[in-house]
């Protein structure tokens, strides 16, 4: 007996020893996982139209991390040269502020939840911020992405909500909600298929038809897609070949006129640049590829004459100035600048914000001047 | 208020109060209860005139002594140390939960699953971590042979366990940067070895075999703390790494800023300077220590291995060594571990030796028993039948007959109680005193529901008020109007919610949700009413947003009421409700208040409902708040 039990020691240790090796060494084979999307570009942006007023959202306060952060909208009304303070009031805006032009002075401002809220609501203003009306709400969490909200004709909105996941389309300014789609409803389409649909990022209204933006998992496809006759069909740009072997995300989609703009971000590997992308219905123009140095985009930025502005990850500014233009580099941004502002007559604003201080940075023929300083009375501690 | 933190302080003087009160009536119990068995024993002695105890023919060796009676200590200690101010409300947050954070998940999700329980009942909880403590170091001191020394050592076992599962997150067995110098793996795992030693049967006692066994064990463990140490990658070869701290640097600067006497700050302070300076040599000198030490103790162990025994002298200077390192570790690395308000032992080192030198003392049990004082007499249970102690000496109440009758036995056990020693007497209180301690503490935790102490720790008691509730008519989620009125012959539990509110408010419902499901039955006698606290955004679109986001739909008696700007200013006036609209980007700040209106319709209770820091054990308790505030005014309708 004791015998046997000489022999069982051992010969348990090794059991559990042979265990022990086979599950260290039993790695399973890396499987064909579908490609995570990029993270979507911050909600700090700014939009323009040739006629309108200019909004730009910034991300104020503190740290983010202990509810100390705040969201601010401001305007600059057309024909003005500064800007003013037009956050609407009464909901915490730490989760982030997301803004929907209807053109002439109207805007539609989503709040991202936070903390225990999970759910959106809306604001609109028809007089450049002045005074703001609730709307919605959305009973989702808006995506976390500029272009998450659209607003169209006759107070329709389209909201990206749950990250990307479904999109929804409101009535009477959000005063009712049906489902439009979702990302795995356009994936099962044909169209998404061609694209291999990961997830939504963008939403726009283009002469009365919605539109979605979305992250493709094949490569050499942009995922723009145009809701028509109940279905819906690819609307993207044909790619260069040379981009033929990237993933390409659309990044914004932002209605131009009658036209619509597009951002796109093409990466392979640790390479990625970007892309803008103008349609005047009938067809598309692409920009150079603008390589990104790798790094996640800070900024973007909509202007009049269908202008794109972007601050890369490493902190250069970079403008088009419209459909066939290309890159322009802008002088090194001021310190903290957040987003860039394109106005009418090729004007361009570095916006900055650093705790409660706005300032507008104009670009001259000497470099940036600062032309407007706003101290905002951010409320510190209300949230937490 | 929405935008004010309100969070529980470890300080917190209601907690701090109550902890005392409750310390100090289970100590009247403890004390009513030594008081009634010295009473009962001297009146059955005198009256009864039992016949005493044989006394025992072998004495208790000297390494049984000396754990008994060590442990015994450090468990009063530890018990006394756990009557601190801060137990209450710190120990979940500050000790147990931060000493599994680098634990793999389930050893967080079991930690932290005590740490609610504690949290849920922490007056509870704090009280009968005193006194099963200081009861089983009563125990053991007092029980040095039978029966019930050997259940004091089970008792050691099972507490220990308990601490070394829940308190200590496994010793932190699991957990990266695992290192003798910091206390692996674990002080209650070295309670619950003597433990185990302790409730050996005594004819494991008198062999040298035990001493082996002892030391060779802890030769094996301090060999394999040598390797630990001194495996490469964990930063404990480096003083500083990248102008960084080292692994032990950074470990022995936090202790450093622990609150302690100058002077033992002083100390630690400096060896944190020097083992920067010289990290590479203090690890050196750890691993060899370790090595050499462990290397000695398992020498002990090779006459089990037919190999010829080391001499004493070897193990002598090893132990001797040992105990240098443990008090050297004691000091400059762990700190004494007892400090700062929320220590709850002096760590891991001088349970450590203790068994150590208890395992060296078994080497020799004849000079133990040799040198013994005289014999003491068996701790044995009053009614122990003789079967069960066949292997302890006979005594007169052992060798009873078990044919008496069952009608014999009062007055058989009261002889025998009689014929007692002090010790066996002194023993019985100490199981008292465990059971004074576990005892609210086990009915507590029949009880699912936190105790509302925690909400009145955050926001004071509830204020009694006797007045008419002002009327109001408004909308309520459904579109139907509402009057208080119309809620007359319930219980209306009333507060003011914002519906975009982002932190307090959805806090607020679920505590109002927990109250309907805690009143239960009672529930229907009761409305459960919110009136919207915002200025801006106050439709039924945002009532019905708020209902679906807290799962407030499925409340039969919830109504979540709103109405005009008009409407709803004269109600917040009437009911003193501030509805302050922040600068941009800030939620609106509101009062945060309960109202309990009786069936009449008077007002008969105001509770502050600042819902504090939100975690389960003070949504809980401001639930039961409500629900005692409702069932009061229910009782009184």
């Amino acid at each position: 007996m004791s015998g046997i039990r000489r022999l069982a020691a051992p010969a348990v240790g090794a059991l559990l020893a042979a265990g022990a090796i086979a599950g260290c060494g039993s790695t399973p084979a890396p499987s064909a996982a579908p490609r995570a999307a990029p993270p979507p570009p911050p909600l700090a942006t700014s939009v323009a139209s040739t006629a309108g007023p200019s909004w730009t959202v910034v991300e104020m306060g503190g740290s983010a991390a202990q509810e100390n952060n705040f969201w601010q909208l401001f305007v600059r009304p057309a024909g003005a040269t500064a800007w003013r303070l037009a956050t609407p009031l009464g909901v915490a805006d730490n989760g982030g502020l997301v803004i929907a032009s209807a053109g002439s002075g109207s805007l539609v401002t989503g709040f991202r939840p936070s903390q225990l809220l999970t759910y959106s609501p809306l604001a609109a203003s028809t007089d450049d911020g002045t005074s703001w009306s609730p709307a919605g709400p959305l009973s989702a969490s808006l995506a976390d992405a500029p272009d998450a909200l659209a607003a169209g004709p006759d107070g329709a909105l389209i909201a990206l909500t749950d990250g990307g996941a479904r999109a929804e389309l409101g009535q009477r300014l959000g005063a009712a909600w049906t489902r439009l789609s979702s990302a795995s409803a356009l994936a099962a389409t044909s169209a998404g298929r061609a694209c291999g649909v990961t997830g939504l990022t963008a939403a726009a209204f283009s002469g009365g038809t919605t539109m979605l933006g979305a992250a493709c998992g094949r490569p050499g496809v942009a995922g723009i897609f145009v809701r028509s006759g109940g279905t819906w069909r690819a609307a993207g740009p044909a790619l260069p070949a040379a981009l033929g072997r990237e993933d390409v995300d659309v990044l914004a989609l932002t209605t131009a006129g009658t036209g619509l703009e597009a951002l796109l971000q093409a990466e392979a590997g640790a390479h990625s640049s970007l892309i803008a992308a103008w349609s005047s219905g009938a067809s598309w123009t692409l920009s150079a590829p603008l390589p990104t140095g790798g790094r996640p985009l800070r900024s973007t930025a909509a202007g009049p004459g269908a202008a794109v502005g972007v601050i890369l990850g490493d902190g250069r500014g970079e403008t088009l100035s419209g459909p066939g233009a290309a890159w322009h580099a802008l002088p090194a941004l001021p310190k903290w600048t957040a987003t860039l502002a394109l106005g009418p007559a090729a004007r361009v604003d570095a916006l900055a914000a650093d705790g409660g201080t706005f300032k507008d940075w104009q670009l001259g023929a000497a470099g940036w001047s600062l032309a407007q300083t706003v101290h905002v009375n951010i409320p510190y501690g209300s949230s937490s | 208020m929405p935008g004010m933190n309100s969070g529980l302080n470890d300080d917190n003087a209601t907690l701090v109060a109550a902890f005392r009160a409750a310390l100090l009536h289970q100590g009247i119990y403890v004390l009513l209860i030594f008081a009634i068995l010295a009473v009962a024993w001297v009146s059955a002695r005198e009256w009864l005139r039992p016949a005493r105890q044989a006394r025992p023919a072998a004495p208790e060796p000297a390494w049984r002594e000396l754990l008994r009676i060590g442990f015994g200590v450090i468990w009063i200690f530890d018990g006394l140390l756990q009557a601190q101010p801060d137990m209450p409300a710190g120990l979940p947050s500050q000790v147990i939960e931060p000493t599994a954070a680098s634990s793999p998940t389930w050893v967080q999700h079991v930690v932290n699953w005590a740490g609610t329980t504690w949290s849920y009942h922490p007056i509870q909880a704090s009280a009968a971590a005193v006194w099963i403590q200081i009861g089983i170091g009563v125990w053991l001191i007092a029980a040095p042979r039978g029966i019930w020394s050997r259940l004091g050592g089970l008792a050691s076992v099972a507490w220990g366990l308990v601490v070394w599962v829940f308190g200590e997150a496994f010793g932190g067995i699991f957990a990266p940067g695992l290192t003798w110098l910091f206390g692996a793996p674990g002080a209650a795992l070295f309670y619950c070895a003597a433990g185990a030693l302790i409730a050996l049967p005594e004819r494991a006692w008198r062999t040298p075999r035990l001493g082996r066994a002892v030391l060779s064990a802890m030769g094996l463990f301090f060999a394999g703390m040598a390797v630990l140490q001194a495996w490469p990658g964990r930063g404990f070869w480096q003083g500083t790494v990248h102008g960084k701290q080292g692994t032990l640097t950074g470990m022995v600067g936090s202790m450093a800023t622990t609150p302690q006497p100058a002077v033992f700050a002083h100390w630690v302070a400096a060896f944190a300077s020097f083992t920067a300076a010289h990290g590479f040599a203090v690890n050196l000198f750890a691993v060899i220590a370790l090595a050499a030490i462990g290397a000695g103790l398992l020498s002990a162990g090779l006459p089990e291995a037919g190999l010829p025994a080391p001499p004493l002298w070897l193990i002598r200077a090893t132990v001797i060594a040992m105990i240098a390192a443990c008090l050297a570790d004691w000091v400059l690395i762990e700190d004494f571990g007892f400090f700062g308000g929320l220590g709850t032992d002096p760590n891991s080192m001088i349970p450590l030796s203790l068994v150590v030198v208890a395992g060296y003392l078994a080497l020799t049990p004849g000079r133990a028993v040799a040198t013994a004082p005289e014999a003491e007499p068996a701790v044995n249970p009053p009614a122990v039948p003789a079967d069960v102690t066949a292997a302890e000496p006979a005594t007169a109440a052992a060798a009873e007959p078990a044919r008496r009758r069952w009608h014999d036995q009062p007055a058989r056990l009261a002889r025998a109680f009689g014929g007692a020693s002090t010790r066996v007497v002194i023993v019985v209180w100490a199981a008292a005193i465990v059971v004074v301690g576990a005892a609210p503490m086990a009915l507590a935790q029949a009880n699912h529901n936190a105790a509302p102490i925690i909400a009145q720790a955050i926001d004071g008691n509830a204020a009694p008020l006797d007045f008419k509730a002002a009327a109001f008519t408004l909308t309520d989620q459904n579109g139907k109007q509402v009057s208080l009125a119309s809620l007359r012959g319930k219980v209306v539990l009333l507060t003011f919610l914002d519906p975009v509110c982002t932190n307090d408010c959805p806090q607020i419902a679920q505590e109002f949700r927990g109250a309907d499901q805690v009143l239960g039955a009672s529930s229907r006698h009761v409305e459960l009413v919110a009136i919207v606290a915002n200025p801006l955004y106050h439709s039924l679109a945002y009532t019905r947003a708020f209902d679906a986001q807290e799962r407030m739909t499925s409340v039969p008696n919830w109504l979540y009421l709103t109405g005009s700007l008009a409407q709803l200013q004269r109600v917040w006036k009437d009911y003193a409700i501030a509805a302050q609209i922040l600068p941009a980007g800030g939620m609106i700040a509101h009062s945060d208040v309960a109202y309990v209106i009786d069936a009449s319709g008077y007002t008969r209770t105001e509770l502050n409902f600042d819902p504090g820091p939100g975690t389960a054990s003070s949504e809980s308790s401001f639930s039961v708040e409500l629900t005692q505030a409702a069932e009061q005014t229910l009782r009184s309708s």
